[in-house]
């Protein structure tokens, strides 16, 4: 079945067209990670105008394409110029900076190139083996649980935040009531429409997405009027060569830090709110941790590079997991797909693997081949980035900006949906100068009409309420919902050391091994006692210790 | 204190924006069918804004650094100075709302070559070669785009007055 599976969706990718496009994708997000200012997430979002008209399978694979090169992008900023083009490559110029200016740019590339590659196809491998295992298990939802998953996922709109939780949890409610906007579609009553037809239909979800991200993240690029008329490389020296042999060579005898960064990778895809930004850093620390030359890292040697590009690369593969299996979005950028998914007319859900198998493995084969694609274009793309880089900020603004209203229109032909995006290009600049993290709005957009269409569904089933609590996955969900929001707060107050903190760990084992539990069979009982067990250990330490917060260490 | 009375205002603004939301929900008509009324969501929604909104404000009134947006800016006190900060994305917004308003009269080719050129060049500046490099880009970069639109993906995008007889 596995590997009908993999032969039909092979056949569907395995033509001119389709690995044209992805070649494109691939080299266009090489650019996009490239440049800082413009984030991956701007570049995929920028890309849904163009697959709006192709078949589902095509728009994906080229999407898919975009975020890969995106991801590996990053690193030729960060090495050539010390600014790194993408928050998920900040670890990078860390050593690839001052290996570039100690004389080795193109060893420095190379072994960046080669750690996103192998990281990339690691957890390309990790997707195709485990999503569909992992979705299995979502076969067993019914729309009480698949409520509650969704609230869970809305959950993360706490980490996304950052430090601001009260702003990002603003900016998450509206976007949850901005896509209240328009028709319900339970019901199909009209709702804030004001008696306008155009707010009948509700705002294009890709208007909004550009608007918010991109129109105002180019403004905020533009802002200042002497640093828009510059270009990057006035910042840096950018020729150079890749040196693939030697690169290779030092990956070769370093493979331990790549398997451990990869696995560091995809295990914070999987994590919700985690992502690339936070993956780097924490890898680049584990290696310097599991070094026998701390001391070295920062001075431009191999590890320091080899760690954050191995494991940026495999965070996708870990946002995605999730998304298939379980069609919840990991991350913005799986937001995003996520969102690319329903104007294709597919409804992401636990169902999406079993219900669309052949788009589901043209997902998985296009992340593996376009990791690929992006080995072969990284040498060709440098060049590029070289041009690009000489070209001032201002006319990369201003024709981005042209093309946004040319992308937009085409999506549906309506000239409302470029109003759209100026009044949330103009929104998504006040938030960010307001302090509002946009991540969250997007997270609302997303999934507000999936959590109030399950809500309607389990209602319409029965009025009772007691489904959700009674119910193994949904009260699962529930409970790992309130311990995911209570998460940020608990990172703040353990490093005041308060002592209900102390508390977090074991409470959460104890209580997410109920429901697993009430799940029966003979794993899961077993599951559920090993969980359980761990959190009493947790709990032994710290009496042992005493109560204090070496125990929680 | 200046921040903080900017907070302060913004989360009034977003109660008060919360209560007429609320106001209008009692507009939504209720069908006689489906458990969850279309207003009940929505509600929901709002009570959650207004609440985080309540907080922000109790926040911003006792002086939360948490809260708090970003720090001072470089620029020059007064309307003049003001504007002279906001100058770039000033200008994206209006020339993008005119590229908008003359959209059925010039069409999308036309209109977004000016859009791209204007905007370039009150960017950039007009000196020396820039306004013939700057239109040399828009006219490349827009012309590609709308051909890979119209040819390629047979997008009908407005064709304006003056290209409507083509």
């Amino acid at each position: 079945m596995v590997i009908d599976n993999i032969i039909a969706a092979v056949d569907v990718l395995a033509n001119a067209h389709a690995i044209l496009l992805m070649a494109v994708g691939v080299a266009a997000g090489l650019i996009a990670g490239a440049i800082p200012g413009f984030t991956i997430a701007m570049a995929v979002v920028l890309t849904l105008p163009f697959t709006y008209g192709m078949p589902a399978h095509l728009g994906l694979a080229t999407m898919v394409s975009v975020l890969v090169g995106g991801l590996s992008g990053g690193l030729m900023a960060g090495i050539l110029t010390g600014i790194p083009g993408t928050p998920s490559s900040v670890a990078t110029t860390f050593d690839g900076f001052p290996m570039a200016r100690k004389g080795e740019p193109g060893l420095a590339l190379g072994i960046g190139v080669w750690s996103s590659f192998s990281g990339g196809i690691i957890s390309a491998i990790l997707l195709m083996t485990l999503a569909p295992q992992l979705a299995q298990i979502g076969l067993e939802f019914n729309p009480w649980d698949y409520f509650m998953l969704v609230l869970f996922a809305l959950t993360i709109t706490a980490s996304l935040a950052g430090k601001n939780m009260v702003k990002g949890l603003i900016a998450g409610a509206l976007g949850l009531l901005l896509r209240t906007v328009g028709e319900d579609e339970a019901a199909g009553m009209a709702r804030f429409d004001f008696g306008s037809d155009a707010l009948l239909g509700g705002f294009d979800f890709i208007a909004v997405l550009i608007g918010l991200f991109a129109f105002s993240q180019l403004l905020n690029d533009v802002r200042d009027p002497e640093m828009a008329k510059k270009s990057l490389t006035e910042q840096g020296t950018v020729r150079v060569k890749l040196e693939h042999r030697r690169a290779i060579a030092e990956i070769l005898k370093r493979w331990p830090i790549v398997i451990r960064s990869s696995l560091i990778g995809v295990f914070t895809g999987i994590l919700p709110g985690a992502g690339g930004s936070i993956a780097n850093i924490l890898a680049y620390d584990q290696a310097k941790k599991a070094s026998k030359h701390p001391e070295k890292f920062g001075t431009g040697i191999a590890d320091g590079i080899i760690a954050p590009e191995s494991s940026n690369n495999a965070v996708e593969g870990g946002a995605l997991i999730i998304l298939m299996a379980l069609g919840i979005p990991g991350d913005v950028t799986a937001a995003i797909m996520l969102g690319a998914l329903l104007i294709h007319d597919v409804i992401p859900s636990p169902s999406f693997i079993t219900d669309e198998p052949v788009l589901a493995y043209s997902i998985f084969i296009s992340f593996f081949v376009a990791t690929f694609m992006m080995l072969g274009l990284q040498s060709f793309m440098l060049r590029i980035f070289v041009k690009v880089t000489r070209i001032p900020m201002y006319v990369l603004a201003s024709i981005i900006l042209g093309f946004c209203g040319i992308g937009v229109f085409a999506l549906q032909n309506v000239t409302f949906d470029l109003w759209t995006l100026l009044w949330f290009g103009i929104l998504g600049f006040i938030m960010r100068h307001f302090g509002f993290p946009l991540a969250p709005m997007i997270l609302g957009v997303v999934l507000g009409n999936i959590a109030e269409l399950n809500l309607a569904r389990a209602l319409a089933i029965t009025p009772d309420l007691s489904p959700f609590v009674t119910r193994p996955w949904s009260l699962f969900f529930m409970i790992i919902a309130v311990f995911s929001a209570l998460f940020p707060l608990f990172q703040g107050h353990r490093d005041k050391k308060k002592s209900w903190t102390l508390f977090y760990l074991p409470a959460a084992c104890f209580a997410v091994s109920a429901p697993i539990f009430m799940m029966g069979g003979t794993i899961r009982p077993v599951l559920a006692t090993i969980v359980a067990g761990y959190g009493a250990y947790q709990l032994w330490r710290r009496r042992q210790n005493g109560w204090t917060f070496e125990a929680a260490e | 204190m200046e921040r903080l009375n900017r907070d302060t205002v913004i989360a009034i603004v977003l109660l008060l924006f919360c209560g007429i939301l609320f106001w209008t929900s009692f507009d939504i008509r209720q069908p006689d069918y489906g458990v969850l009324r279309p207003s009940t969501w929505p509600r929901v929604v709002i009570g959650i804004l207004s609440f985080l909104s309540l907080i922000y404000l109790i926040k911003s009134l006792r002086g939360n650094p948490e809260i708090a947006t970003a720090g001072k800016s470089d620029r020059e006190p007064g309307i003049r100075g003001w504007i002279d900060y906001w100058r770039n994305p000033l200008w994206c917004f209006g020339l993008f709302f005119a590229y908008l308003a003359l959209l059925p009269v010039l069409g999308m080719l036309i209109d977004g070559i000016a859009f791209v050129y204007v905007l370039m060049g009150v960017l950039g500046g007009w000196d020396g070669k820039k306004p013939l490099v700057h239109a040399y880009i828009a006219v490349l970069t827009i012309g590609s785009m709308w051909s890979l639109f119209t040819f390629g993906l047979g997008v009908l995008l407005p064709s304006g007055m003056f290209m409507d007889p083509f």
